[in-house]
């Protein structure tokens, strides 16, 4: 297995039912690493490739809702498959509103395990990507000048090259170079390519 | 009597006295002295005071007219002034007694009527206090009838949550291994599958499947071993060896949970007689709970002390200590009720077993807490008889 395989991870503290799992996810190739208790995972090294959780709700110390609670917080959210002894109706709904994938109650079929395990693992990818894509966007759009980002700002909001160096007090020359410095820092290759990509940081940022 | 009446009644009187004193003048000489003093009492008895006064007047005036000599006139000669005087001080006299007693009896007849008044004012009082305390206790009796009602009530309703609980927690007991068989029979057939079957895999998932059954049948086991109760074997125990061995099943927890443990055994603990299996379990019961106890601790230190001791002559005692959330008062005198439990796991029964088979050693278990600073279990066992010895 390549180091950027998937991974599963597992969280539950009744071993067999642990043991059990693992066993079912490895037997369609895919990586596993399982741990007792939300501490333990917490207390792990976890890879930095795809991914997803399967966590039991039910432990001992710090639940399967609370862990995913946390891990929601501070930003580190791994799409989860949640397993139950009795999925009652407001857990179910708690956790999915928190951004469950998927709940499942024990015992779990094997192939919805396998499904849900899976569709986590899709998602936590285009999850990345996104990820990924709004880092490079920030560092990008980090790297412009206090001044090309008072142009930058003035650009998406649709002036024209006159008017903003009226703004500013400047050449409409001066503005032009700015705003070459902009497009070819951000890589943009089109206003329109600009906009989008300065709203999607300024929704995330946002967020 | 009306006024008038009565003052025409005690003219009537002197009248009746002149008549009869003239009438009565031969025979008896001069009857008009005891005569006229007896309409003038009769006057003022009968006709009260002011016409008592007058009939005095009238009676002076017909004596002195009828009676003193010279008869039939006003003259009144000297020599008869002081016997004239005499007989008007005793007409006087006789009225003012007559009409002291009057006033007398007046006065004791409004006093005991305004008594008889009181009386009855009293009585009526005091019977309607009677009425109030009688409808009062009605409604003391209704409003008992009606928290028996609601007690008998609550009782039941506890008794159907206990066995709801129970039987949530049973039902918990068991599915959990039986996911285990799930997942595991789930992975074996999914390796027996695969392009290429992996039979070692496959093998140890049935393996874990057929564990996780054989789990899940002992959790039936222990439900019904529970309710069949077997007669305990009797046999030497040392509880020292016992608290031992129960530690060292319940030293991942301890070390796990951060528990700081101190072990107080008194080396000169003597045996018991009882059933080794059974003290076991109530040994691993009370440190389990303990561990449980100080599970949300946080802020003190977790410490679980277990000690043995020698009591009194005849009689050891062992304590299982935490410094857990405790217990609170309202909890404490049902711990030892079968299915009480305050945890969400667990059947609530662990207690109720302990207890029962202590007793059944001929022992006691209780527990002492403080709410936020720990419980204390404790129970004694006799020590092993030498006789008891003998006969086994």
């Amino acid at each position: 297995m390549k180091s950027t395989d998937p991974i599963v991870l597992i969280v539950d503290d009744d071993a067999m039912v642990r043991e059990g799992i693992q066993s079912l996810v490895r037997s369609i190739g895919l990586r596993v690493q399982t741990f007792a208790s939300a501490a333990e995972f917490l207390s792990a090294n976890i890879p930095d490739v795809p991914k997803c959780l399967v966590l039991d709700v039910r432990m001992p110390g710090q639940s399967g809702l609370d862990l995913h609670r946390q891990l929601m917080q501070a930003n580190t959210e791994i799409p989860t498959v949640f397993i139950s002894g009795h999925g009652d109706i407001p857990m179910t709904v708690r956790a999915m509103k928190q951004g469950a994938m998927e709940f499942l109650t024990k015992p779990v079929r094997g192939q919805d395990l396998l499904d849900a395990v899976q569709n986590a693992i899709e998602r936590d990818r285009t999850l990345r990507k996104e990820r990924a894509e709004i880092a490079s966007l920030h560092k990008r759009f980090e790297s412009l000048t206090a001044r090309e980002t008072e142009v930058l700002n003035l650009v998406v909001a649709g002036l024209l090259n006159k008017q903003i160096a009226d703004q500013l007090g400047t050449s409409e020359l001066t503005v032009k170079t700015h705003r070459a410095h902009v497009m070819e820092k951000t890589q943009a290759d089109s206003l329109a390519n600009l906009v989008r990509m300065f709203e999607k940081l300024k929704n995330y940022l946002h967020k | 009597m009306t006024a008038p009446l009565r003052y025409s009644l005690a003219i009537l009187f002197v009248l009746v006295a002149l008549l009869a004193s003239l009438g009565l003048q031969e025979p008896f000489s001069n009857p008009s002295w005891f005569l006229f003093p007896t309409g003038v009492l009769a006057a003022t008895w009968i006709c009260g005071n002011g016409p008592g006064w007058v009939a005095v007047c009238l009676s002076t005036f017909a004596v002195q007219y009828f009676f003193v000599p010279p008869f039939r006139t006003w003259i009144l000669q000297p020599r008869d002034i002081p016997f004239f005087i005499s007989f008007v001080a005793c007409e006087v006299v006789a009225n003012r007694i007559v009409a002291w007693r009057v006033r007398t009896e007046n006065a004791l007849r409004e006093a005991r009527d305004e008594l008889e008044v009181r009386v009855a004012e009293r009585t009526a009082d005091m019977e309607n206090a009677n009425k109030a305390l009688r409808e009062q206790m009605a409604e003391q009796r209704r409003t008992e009838e009606t928290l028996q009602a609601t007690r008998t009530e609550l009782a039941r309703v506890v008794r159907i949550t206990a066995i709801g609980e129970m039987a949530a927690s049973i039902a918990h007991e068991v599915n959990q291994p039986l996911a285990a068989v799930v997942a595991n029979a789930d992975a074996c057939v999914a390796w027996l599958t695969r392009q290429t079957p992996d039979l070692g895999e496959a093998k140890s998932a049935a393996l874990r499947a057929v564990e996780g059954a054989t789990r899940a049948s002992q959790v039936i086991a222990r439900i019904r071993s529970l309710i069949s109760k077997g007669a305990p074997q009797r046999e030497p125990v040392d509880i020292n060896s016992l608290i031992e061995e129960a530690l060292v099943l319940a030293k991942g927890q301890v070390v796990l949970n951060k528990i700081s443990l101190s072990l107080l055994l008194d080396p000169a603990l003597p045996l018991v007689s009882g059933d080794r299996i059974q003290l076991q379990q109530v040994l691993m019961n009370l440190i389990a709970n303990a561990i449980d106890a100080m599970a949300n601790v946080t802020g003190r230190e977790r410490t679980l002390e277990i000690r043995s001791q020698r009591v009194q002559a005849q009689s050891i005692s062992v304590s299982v200590q935490d410094s857990g959330i405790g217990i609170s008062e309202e909890f404490i005198s049902r711990l030892f009720e079968p299915f009480f439990t305050t945890r969400a796991q667990g059947i609530g029964m662990g207690l109720a077993i302990s207890h029962s088979i202590i007793e059944a050693h001929g022992g006691r278990l209780w527990a002492e807490s403080k709410l936020n600073e720990g419980t204390i279990f404790r129970f004694t066992l006799p020590e092993k008889q030498a006789s008891i010895d003998e006969k086994h």
